[in-house]
Formats: C-alpha cells, structure tokens, sequence
C-alpha cells in the first residue's frame, strides 16, 4: 500500500510519515500543494492523506484538479471543524476528513477503511483459499494457524488478495509496495515472493509470466 | 397584567382625560343654560313685582306711598295712605327702575277708564290698614294655570293681603319684620321659584312660579348631553385605541425582533417603514446596533476559532509525535527527535497565548503602558541588531537611516512593534532585497517608515492585514513561529501610545509600513 502525505509542517509530516511507514506503507511525502498535486498526479497511490491549508496550492485546489483524472481515495486533515467546512470537503470529493488534532489509531483505521472501500471490500478479513488475512490486525493465518510475516511480505500478500482473481503486474508492484526514495532493485520483489510461498505455500501466488502475478482463483 | 401594558394604561389614562373633559362641558353647559333660563325667570318676576309692591299701598291717612316722586295711580283715588310707616333705607338704583314699571303699569292700566280695579284677598280683619288693588292689565301677567305667575301679598305683621289662584297653598309666610326693604334674593322652593320683595311698610309681595316644565326640560337636556357624551366617549376611546394600535405597533415589531435576537438569531433586523418618526428613528438606530453587534461578534466568534485553529496544529504535531515515538521501542536519538518536535509545538503554543493574552490585555485597556522619555532611534537600532542575523541568513541588506527621535511612551512596547515590522519586512522580502528605516520629525509628530523590497501586498489584502490572524498566505500558518497577530498587536499597541500605524503598498514595488507617533 502506497500513501501520498501533503502536509506543510514539518514535524508533522515527519511523525506522520514514520508512524505509517511503520505500519507498513510505502509513504510519500509532500511539502506544499505544488509538490503534493504532482504526485497525485503522477502516481497510483493507494489514498492520499491530503492537509486543507498549503502554501502554493491548497488542499481544495488539489482535490477538485485531482478528481479530473483520477479516483484515488482521499483523506483530508484541516484544523477547520465547522460543519460547512467538512460538508464543502465531503462535497468537493473527499472520501473522509479528519479533523485535527487526531489520534493515529483513528487515522489508521480510517485509512484502512478508505482503502478497503476502495478495493470494493467491506470486511478487515480477506480470505484466499484457507489463507486469511485481517487487516485490522495485520496477521495472516493459514488453516487457522498463524503465520509470520515481514512487514513488506505482509504488505505483498495484502496487496495481491485485495485484487485476488486479478493479475497484478511487477509495476504496479513496486509502485504500490516502495516508496520514491527506496532503491528498487529488480530482483527484491522475486525474493519476497520466493519467502511467502515458503510460508503460504507453493501456489499462494501464481506467476504470470510476462505480466505478474496473481492471488486466488484464475480470472 | 393588563394594566402593565402601554396600550392599556395609554386607553385609560386617554379616557379618563376625555371623560373628565366631556363631564366639564356638559356639566358647564348644563349650568349655563340652567343659568340662563332662571335669569329670564327672574327677570319677568322683576317685571311683575314692581307693580305688585307698588299695588300695595298704606291704608289712607298713613304714611305716604314708598315712591313720593312716583306718580302712583293709585293714590290718586285713594288719598294717602294712614300710618306712620316710613320708608327707609329706600334704594334709588331700584327705585329708578320700579318708577319706569310703574310709571307704565299706571298708564296702561288707569283702573277708572279700564273697568273696576282688582280687588283680591282682601280679609282684612283688623281693619283697612293696607290696601292692595292690583290693575286688570297687571292682573293679566298673573294666570290660574298652575305653572304659571303667581303672587301673594301681606301686609305688616305678615297677614296676607292677597294671593293669586294660582298661588300653592304652602307658600311660607315672610320672614320676621325687620327684613330690609327691597328684593330678596330668588329662591327656589320645591319646583318652585319665588321671589319676595319687603315693602317698607313692613309687608311685601312674592311673586313666584312653578318652574317644573323648565326642571323637567333641563332634566332631558341633561339626559341628552349624557347620552351625546357617552357616544363621543365610545367613539373617542375607538378613536383613541385605533391611534395607540399604530402607535404601539412598531414598538411591538421593535420588541419582537429584540426577542429573537435575545433567542440567539443576530440577523434579524427590524422592518421600519417610515424611518422619518421617533420610533423609525429608533429603529434605525436600533438595527445599526444590531448589525455592529453582529458584526463585533462575527468578529470575535472568528477570532475565537482562529485561535484554536492555531493551537490545534501544534497539539496536532505533538500527539503524532508521541503516538508514534510510544508505538514501540525506540533509540535514543529517536526519542531526542521526537522531545525537540514536542518542544518546538510548545514553544510556539507558548507564543500564541502570550500574543493572545497581550491583545486581551490592550483590548480590555488594562495593559498598563509607561510613559517614559526614550530615543525611538535607539530603539529602532537595537532591534536592528536583534534581526541583523535573520536578515543576513536572507542575504538581505538593512539599511537604517534614523536621527535621534525623543518620544515619550512605553520603549520596551514599541521596540515590539518595530521588531514585528522589521520581521515583516524580512519574511516577506525577496531574495537579496533590502529592508529600508526613516525616520523624522514632522512638526510635533514622530514618523517612522519601514519599507522592503519584496513583492508587496495585493490590493484585496491590504485593508485586512491588520486583522488578527489574518495572512495574504492563507497556507503560512505558523511557518517561522508566525502566530498571525504580530500587526495587530502592533496596531494596537501604537494606538495605546496615541499614534497611528498604516500600510501602503503597490504589488510588485514592496512595501512600506508607516508609524506616526505624537513627539
């Protein structure tokens, strides 16, 4: 899961970036409304947390340029709490708004929300085959076992039952799984892919040559 | 209660005025008419009575007749009078007047050609003293009908000489001898209206009337003005209730509006037609209080939120902080990050509240200001060295040209307001620019000008920079420890001090903040 932070205060972004990077995201940052619509833009994140007052562009400017071409959930953070304010947000296409200041459990668990809506899922539990995976706790178990996983496997593993029956190409991958700052050598994805089959077993994930791979039953 | 009510207590203070007024008319009018109608009954008693006494003569051999210049008719026939009554304390006023009746009453009535004289009432048991013989013509003035004239005549002694038929039975005898000759006054007796007049012989007459048809009538026309009283009454007090309907009724729009702005709803206003009267006046009024009141809490209300909104990003910074440093173990150098972020939030929520509680000071005018003789220019150089690293870091030149400018007020406050400017004039600087300080004295007037070199404020902001939390940048909250109430707190203070602080600018030729100060 990939996330796009547009938040002017420094610290802020910093704390918040860390925090989600932690729970196992792949986070962009963004400084002001210029850089942060740039990215939306150019980049299929997987929701972006998005502050409302930014230098440059603001935070009403980059959802309502944004929603032009893409549907890319948004989270919007403001210290304004006045219902006409949150009302005008929902309206201009946000998906949810968080009022400052907040809880990181709460943001999480919104962003998770967000996410998992815009997969076309309601539930934290995915199951694929006698894999299931909870969200909500980030754990996977297998035939009620649990079984342990690096943060990116777990992040991999989410990624493809999210889009079970689908296949999910290497770029998409790597855009959704690393950041814009990490290295992304060519061969990293194979060895995560190699370590879950050793833990879900063999044909968890299908290999499609020449497109990707693929969770679940074949489309 | 009713009687709380304007309207009420108008309605009956406006009725009993008018019912007073009306009560003094009819009653005025009434006792004028009643007024009239007996003088003109007296005055045809005084017709009928000077005959009447001028009938009654001593019996012959008495004294003279009263009125020896008076040719009396009757003494003519009779000769004079026997007795030794004599008149006196004989009025000539009256006597003149009675002379002209009687002078008349003798010429019509010359008993030996008109036919036998009068004679009535005439018992005389104790022997012809007094003779009373009314003429036939006088006798005419004097009907049987019972309303009409009657007399009665007596003799000395108050024996009764005569009386006419129509005379009441009762009629009282005169009073004790004694009585002044002349006319008494009018009395009324019963519904009757006599008059007695004392003849200087000792007797008199009394010519009276009943005068129960007239008390009759006037008992209607009393009746009539009661009732023409009522109905102007009525029609007064609707007349009086319609007038105070309309007059109450825009203080009743006035009192409902007020209502529902006491309920919390600061844009009603209320609707006043003609705002040419006192109470459209009022309204006016009114409503331009209630539109500042709206205003001033619009204001505040904004204020307010603005105020939490610029505490809500540092408490904002300080939970991710922690949150995320307690998420789990972390190194050193982690925690010391996460304890220099928190310090930073504090930090600057400790300078929105010192901002805030200096503006609610100098709002509530209890921020106490020296008043000290002080250089401005030492001033302004100190604070120039205070922000000379700031500047440098932005590679931007400070250039201060400022003679020495004695002034008389709080330095340390207004070292504030020139630090703010300067910080002002370095942010919104450009690259390399140039920050420029005048200063001069203008007859008694101290003008300090601080002028950059950046892009300038667009014309949209430059009436509101002064307004607290009010940023050209909407998005530079907080950058750089800004709180958003560095020039309205320099405002204020300058105002404090009696001076004034304006800015100009042109966009794109910098701009140029200027405090004037009396010297």
């Amino acid at each position: 899961m990939r996330i796009l932070i547009v938040e002017d205060e420094p610290d802020l972004l910093r704390s918040l970036t860390q925090a989600l990077q932690e729970e196992g995201y792949a986070v962009d940052g963004a400084a002001d409304g210029e850089a942060g619509l740039f990215n939306a833009q150019n980049y299929d994140y997987d929701a972006v947390v998005l502050d409302v007052m930014l230098p440059k562009v603001d935070g009403w400017e980059i959802l309502r340029r944004l929603r032009k071409t893409k549907k890319t959930p948004v989270l919007m953070l403001t210290a304004r709490d006045q219902p006409k304010d949150r009302v005008r947000g929902l309206d201009t296409g946000a998906d949810d708004y968080v009022v400052k200041p907040f809880d990181l459990p709460e943001l999480f668990a919104r962003l998770r929300a967000l996410i998992r809506r815009s997969a076309g899922r309601t539930s934290n539990l995915l199951a694929v085959g006698d894999v299931v995976i909870d969200t909500g706790a980030r754990q996977i178990s297998r035939g009620g076992q649990a079984v342990a996983l690096t943060a990116r496997e777990y992040a991999l593993v989410e990624f493809l039952a999210l889009h079970q029956g689908r296949v999910v190409t290497r770029t998409a991958l790597y855009e959704h799984l690393f950041d814009e700052n990490e290295s992304t050598l060519s061969n990293l994805l194979d060895v995560h892919v190699s370590n879950i089959r050793k833990k879900l077993g063999a044909d968890f994930i299908t290999t499609r040559r020449g497109h990707g791979y693929c969770v679940g039953g074949a489309p | 209660m009713i009687f709380q009510s304007i309207r009420w207590r108008l309605q009956l203070w406006y009725g009993l005025v008018f019912l007073a007024l009306l009560a003094g008319f009819g009653v005025t009018a009434y006792a004028l008419l009643r007024n009239v109608q007996l003088r003109h009954l007296d005055g045809e008693f005084q017709r009928r009575i000077g005959p009447l006494s001028s009938s009654l003569r001593p019996p012959p051999g008495g004294p003279r007749p009263f009125f020896p210049f008076f040719p009396n008719p009757f003494t003519n026939s009779q000769g004079p009078p026997p007795g030794g009554l004599r008149p006196d304390g004989l009025r000539m006023g009256r006597g003149g007047r009675r002379e002209d009746q009687g002078d008349r009453g003798g010429r019509g009535g010359d008993f030996p050609e008109g036919g036998s004289p009068e004679e009535r009432g005439f018992p005389r048991p104790d022997g012809p003293e007094f003779q009373f013989r009314l003429p036939s013509d006088q006798a005419a003035l004097f009907g049987s009908e019972s309303n009409s004239f009657y007399y009665v005549v007596w003799g000395p002694g108050g024996r009764e000489l005569a009386r006419s038929d129509a005379a009441p039975r009762d009629v009282p005898p005169p009073p004790a001898a004694g009585a002044a000759p002349g006319p008494a006054e009018p009395r009324m007796r019963g519904v009757f209206r006599e008059i007695y007049h004392a003849t200087p012989g000792g007797g008199g007459v009394l010519v009276g009337r009943s005068i129960a048809e007239e008390l009759a009538g006037l008992r209607r026309l009393a009746w009539k003005l009661a009732a023409a009283g009522g109905v102007v009454l009525l029609l007064g007090l609707t007349g009086g209730w319609w007038v105070a309907t309309r007059a109450i009724r825009p203080i009743e729009d006035i009192s409902a509006t007020a209502v529902k702005i006491a309920a919390g709803d600061l844009s009603q206003r209320i609707s006043a037609a003609d705002t040419e009267n006192e109470l459209g006046r009022l309204a006016a009024v009114l409503n331009s209080t209630f539109a500042r009141l709206e205003a001033s809490f619009a204001q505040q209300q904004q204020f307010t939120s603005d105020a939490a909104h610029e505490l809500r990003t540092p408490i904002t910074v300080m939970l991710a902080q922690t949150q995320t440093a307690l998420a789990r173990e972390r190194g050193a150098a982690e925690y010391r990050a996460t304890v220099e972020a928190c310090q930073r939030a504090a930090q600057r929520m400790r300078k929105l509240m010192e901002s805030l509680l200096e503006l609610a000071r100098l709002d509530a005018g209890q921020e106490t200001l020296r008043r000290m003789p002080y250089d401005l220019s030492k001033t302004v150089s100190d604070c120039v060295e205070l922000m000379a690293p700031l500047a440098e870091a932005r590679g931007l030149k400070i250039q201060c040209a400022v003679p020495a400018l004695p002034c008389l007020g709080d330095p340390e406050r207004m070292g504030r307001v020139v630090t703010n400017l300067l910080d002002n004039a370095i942010e919104y600087n450009q690259e390399c620019g140039q920050v420029r300080i005048t200063g001069e004295k203008l007859g008694g007037t101290v003008i300090l000008s601080v002028n950059n070199s950046g892009p300038g404020i667009a014309a949209e902001d430059l009436p509101r920079i002064f307004e607290r939390f009010y940023r050209a940048d909407k998005a530079r909250s907080g950058s750089r420890g800004h709180t958003g109430l560095g020039l309205a707190i320099s405002k204020a203070i300058v105002e404090a001090h009696g001076g004034t602080l304006e800015a100009a600018s042109q966009p794109g030729e910098g701009a140029t903040f200027t405090l004037r100060l009396p010297g």
